[in-house]
């Protein structure tokens, strides 16, 4: 059953550059939404610092536009609270894997059932084109005063090392195909990681959309390319680790998009805390009832049975 | 005659098994209605070095202050005879290995060189010789102290031989030692004694079977040869039920009766403990019923912490995260957008010595100016302060309440003193327990105004309530879209300021400063963990001819301001005596900025311990008696 694409839209204005890749995005995310039949107020989109991070602003949902760096743990802290929630991240590449990149990895660990739309463009926008954890080592592009001398962070191959469940590539300009990825991702249970490459017309003069014409090439459609862990073997699991491992390296001529890996069968942080605790699964923690009147759910009487081992009955003798 | 009020002191290395010797006597105690309080002071170290537990019992109340000299003590090693030498009172007792006799200060390689030379400084001029034997003698003939020489390899190998264990499983013994001779001396029939055992080591056959066995012989043995010289009377306090808890265990306990749902937290001493005594809590199933769960969520560092708390608050659960100053120096950033978005989230801050990595495991009250002023830009917030482990639990209930009722973060502090030091304590009155979550809303729908303008306090519908929100911390619309409109700005920064102004006329200005006596030679004014020592002092100085008053600092923000300002000026500038755990007396100058009242006499110690109630009541004379504006204490290793 599909919505419409009009429900997920805001009359606010988006102020990014004409041709900017995040308008793609959103309209990616705007038509999986649809397409899921989302309903926008059990939605959550968290976002962090940049141009990237103002898309909650523009898609009818709940939004949060947190801090820089800082989107997965708000994210992660809403998500535990209530699992019910369909919790998107979006984020810059600065933003998730410069100042983040902490948060990055540890959400990976976790398994936490969030998706992370990760906007990479190489550069810090919103402060005037600075070179992003994803530029590589001596590009220079023209807002640099030098060549940039940081070697860049692969947000492939560090999705797949930290243990994210669902890691996928797309194209801000392929709109439908991103819009599938997205879909995926928020379907997929666990942490999903879609890095999505995009141009930023007016700082990054290399990434351009004339550059990724005629390299970016699609993943399904490579023949046996087949991403999903369908047996949980260690074998399995490290072939399909080996091989998207082996995607991730590729730049330059060639560039994949689409699905690198997927392994549907790891507990997420939700079912293991669950496992230790069944009434999480029960009643979200967010909605438990807490008082009656303002008097505490918990009575005098519970709480002399709750903590007796700290309670001495006095015996004078 | 039998005694009313007693101090002692339990030495030893880091993991040598002091705090279970407090905690055995302390059950035992409890068990026969008297009142405890013990410290602990510690290294920051696993094993090894030099730690302590300082204790003080009462028949007829329940001990608020540390005092010394001390009545008792017993020491597992050499470096404990040393570094407490002269914390015994003269005709007081001492419990020690004689095995260690022939060990010279100088030998010591755990005891840090400035405590060697500050003792062996003394030793020369008292005329001690170097070793434990010198030492204890001098202790005998000179102070008067009782000595309890032990072997402790002849005691631990009688237990060798029973239960066939190697030297090393034995050496988990020499707690049970130094507890089973104070037992001995302090009278404790057995039954409280095996009591205080078996609550210990609850469900630990083996091990209380072998505590009871070698407890009671050592208890038999020491009777027989020094009887119950420092026996208690009966206690007279009128009280069924004790808790027995330490500061981080009454905020817990605080916490999940509020009705928290989410702690997120990075390990950090002083404050881990009360996020591992709520992971032992985490399910609420009561007597079969299920009464709901907290999740207690370790992080990758305080930043994630405090936002994956205001995240869980977002969505309706009550959330909040413990930290020490390191950790909340790290949070701050965050702090500011809880305030900017009107989110509530409670940090508990327990400090400890600063700056930078400071005295880990020592105590300190030198963050409080940091709390009020903390992250950018101009916000509400509300900071408390708890100065026992009463108002521990009830600020823990509060702190939640204020956040959501007035939307806005609760720095919740505390000290290293509080935070570690093990209390009996009457239960809470559940008549004081309220449970208030303001405007929050579970049910709602449409797009909504979260930052609605016509009241400072919006309605908050918590996501997933069926309304659409939208949050920033760019200055933002009612619906919490960005905007840089300056009208727009004036308003919303009115909007959140003035909740502060409503939290400021609701909370009554009696829970945010409390007056105790009314002598009006003297005036303390202190807050946190100074209260007890206070309070005890304002009795003490009364036997001397002197009566004061302590006024109690509770709540910072939202100040006090009309009530304390009337009181401090009823003193006078010249009777108004400052007494915190820090070097610039820093509440006295938050009352300043929120009275206009200059405090001029100060008493501050800033070396990592507690105050002491000799020592205050020594500086209190000082400043009233002897005209002096400042005394700074050092009192304890």
């Amino acid at each position: 059953m599909a919505s419409s694409v009009a429900r997920y839209k805001t009359d606010v204005w988006s102020d990014w550059c004409p041709g900017c890749g995040d308008f793609g995005i959103v309209a990616a995310m705007q038509k999986a939404f649809a397409e899921l039949d989302l309903d926008p107020a059990q939605t959550v989109i968290v976002s962090g610092i940049g141009c990237s991070s103002k898309t909650p602003h523009y898609i009818h949902a709940n939004g949060v536009h947190t801090l820089h760096g800082r989107a997965i743990p708000f994210a992660t802290g809403i998500k535990l609270a209530n699992p019910r929630l369909t919790v998107i991240v979006n984020g810059g590449d600065g933003d998730l894997l410069g100042i983040g990149a902490g948060h990055f990895v540890a959400v990976g660990r976790r398994n936490v059932d969030i998706t992370v739309i990760l906007h990479n463009n190489q550069v810090y926008g919103l402060t005037k084109g600075q070179a992003s954890p994803t530029l590589r080592r001596w590009e220079q592009v023209k807002s640099l005063p030098r060549p940039n001398i940081q070697d860049a962070v692969n947000p492939i191959a560090l999705a797949i090392a930290s243990g994210y469940t669902f890691v996928a590539r797309g194209y801000s300009l392929w709109v439908d195909h991103l819009k599938e990825l997205i879909k995926a991702a928020i379907r997929h249970k666990g942490t999903a990681l879609i890095d999505v490459l995009q141009p930023c017309v007016t700082y990054n003069n290399l990434y351009t959309a004339d550059f990724y014409k005629g390299r970016l090439y699609k993943l399904e459609e490579e023949p046996g390319w087949d991403p999903i862990v369908h047996e949980p073997s260690i074998d399995e699991i490290d072939e399909k680790v080996a091989r998207a491992w082996e995607k991730a390296l590729e730049w330059g001529q060639r560039i994949p998009v689409g699905v690198f890996y997927v392994n549907p069968h790891v507990e997420t942080y939700e079912e293991r805390i669950a496992k230790l605790n069944p009434l999480y699964q029960e009643k979200p923690i967010a909605l438990q009832e807490i008082e009656e009147e303002g008097a505490p759910a918990i009575s005098r009487e519970d709480f002399m049975k709750f903590f007796s081992k700290y309670i001495v009955e006095v015996d004078r003798r | 005659m039998p005694l009313r009020d007693l101090l002692l002191l339990i030495g030893g290395p880091q993991g040598s098994g002091m705090e279970t010797s407090g905690q055995i006597l302390t059950s035992a105690l409890a068990r026969r209605g008297y009142g405890v309080l013990s410290d602990r002071e510690y290294y920051s170290n696993i094993v090894g070095r030099h730690s302590y537990v300082h204790m003080r019992i009462s028949s007829y109340t329940i001990p608020r202050s540390l005092t010394y000299p001390v009545h008792m003590a017993g020491f597992i090693d050499a470096e404990s005879v040393f570094t407490h030498t002269f914390d015994i009172a003269s005709g007081g007792w001492l419990i020690y290995d004689a095995g260690t006799d022939p060990i010279k200060i100088t030998r010591v390689p755990s005891m840090e060189p400035q405590v060697r030379d500050r003792l062996l400084e003394k030793y020369r001029s008292h005329g001690i010789g170097e070793s434990i034997k010198d030492v204890v003698e001098y202790l005998e003939k000179e102070k008067g102290v009782n000595v309890v020489p032990l072997s402790f390899k002849l005691i631990l190998n009688t237990l060798r031989q029973k239960y066939n264990m190697t030297l090393g499983q034995a050496q988990r013994f020499r707690s049970t030692i130094i507890f089973a001779a104070m037992a001995a001396l302090l009278g404790l029939d057995p039954d409280s004694v095996n009591y205080g055992i078996e609550r210990r080591f609850r469900g630990r056959e083996k091990v209380i079977e072998m505590n009871k066995f070698l407890a009671s012989k050592l208890i038999e043995d020491i009777r027989g040869d020094y009887g119950t010289p420092l026996a208690l009377e009966p206690s007279s306090i009128e009280i069924e039920r004790l808790l027995i808890a330490t500061g981080n265990d009454m905020v817990g306990m605080g916490k999940i009766v509020g009705g928290l749902r989410f702690q997120s937290y990075y390990p950090i001493t002083p404050a881990a403990d009360e996020s591992t005594f709520l992971e032992s809590h985490e399910s609420l199933v009561i007597d079969g019923e299920k009464k709901g769960n907290i999740l207690v969520f370790q992080t990758e560092d305080e930043i994630a912490a405090i936002a994956s708390a205001i995240g869980a608050g977002l969505a309706g659960a009550r959330s909040a995260t413990a930290t020490s100053g390191p950790g909340f120096s790290l949070m701050v950033e965050a702090l500011g957008w809880a305030g900017m978005n009107e989110s509530p989230v409670v940090v508990t801050y327990y400090q400890r010595g600063g700056p930078s990595t400071g005295q880990p495991t020592r105590g300190s009250q030198s963050d409080l100016l940091f709390t009020m002023f903390a992250s950018h830009g101009e916000f509400p917030r509300i900071v408390l302060a708890s100065g026992d482990p009463e108002e521990a639990f009830y600020d823990a209930i509060n702190a939640m309440n204020y956040a959501e009722r007035y939307q806005v973060p609760v720095i919740h502090l505390l000290d290293k003193f509080l935070a570690n030091s093990t209390f009996t304590v009457p239960l809470p009155d559940w008549g004081r327990i309220r449970i208030d979550r303001g405007k929050t809303l579970f049910e709602a729908d449409g797009d909504f105004k979260r930052f609605d303008k016509s009241e400072p306090i919006s309605p908050r519908p918590v996501i997933g309530s069926g309304a659409i929100t939208w949050y920033t911390g760019d200055e933002h619309d009612e619906y919490g879209h960005i905007t840089e409109d300056p009208i727009n700005r004036l308003e919303m920064y009115e909007k959140r300021m003035k909740k502060l102004e409503i939290a400021d006329r609701e909370i009554p200005e009696e829970e945010r400063a409390k007056l105790y006596g009314n002598g009006k030679d003297f005036l303390l004014l202190g807050w946190g963990f100074v209260k007890g020592t206070a309070l005890d002092a304002l009795e003490a100085l009364e036997e001397r001819g002197l009566k004061g008053a302590y006024l109690h600092l509770r709540m910072f923000i939202p100040y006090p301001s009309r009530m304390v300002r009337e009181i401090l000026e009823s003193y006078g500038v010249g009777r108004v005596i400052a007494v915190e755990h820090n070097i610039m007396a820093q509440a006295s100058l938050a009352t300043t900025m929120n009275t206009g009242f200059k405090v001029g006499k100060y008493i501050l110690k800033y070396t990592g311990r507690p105050i002491y109630l000799m020592e205050l009541v020594d500086a209190v004379q000082r400043i009233v008696e002897g005209g002096e504006d400042k005394v700074v204490l050092t009192y304890g290793e």
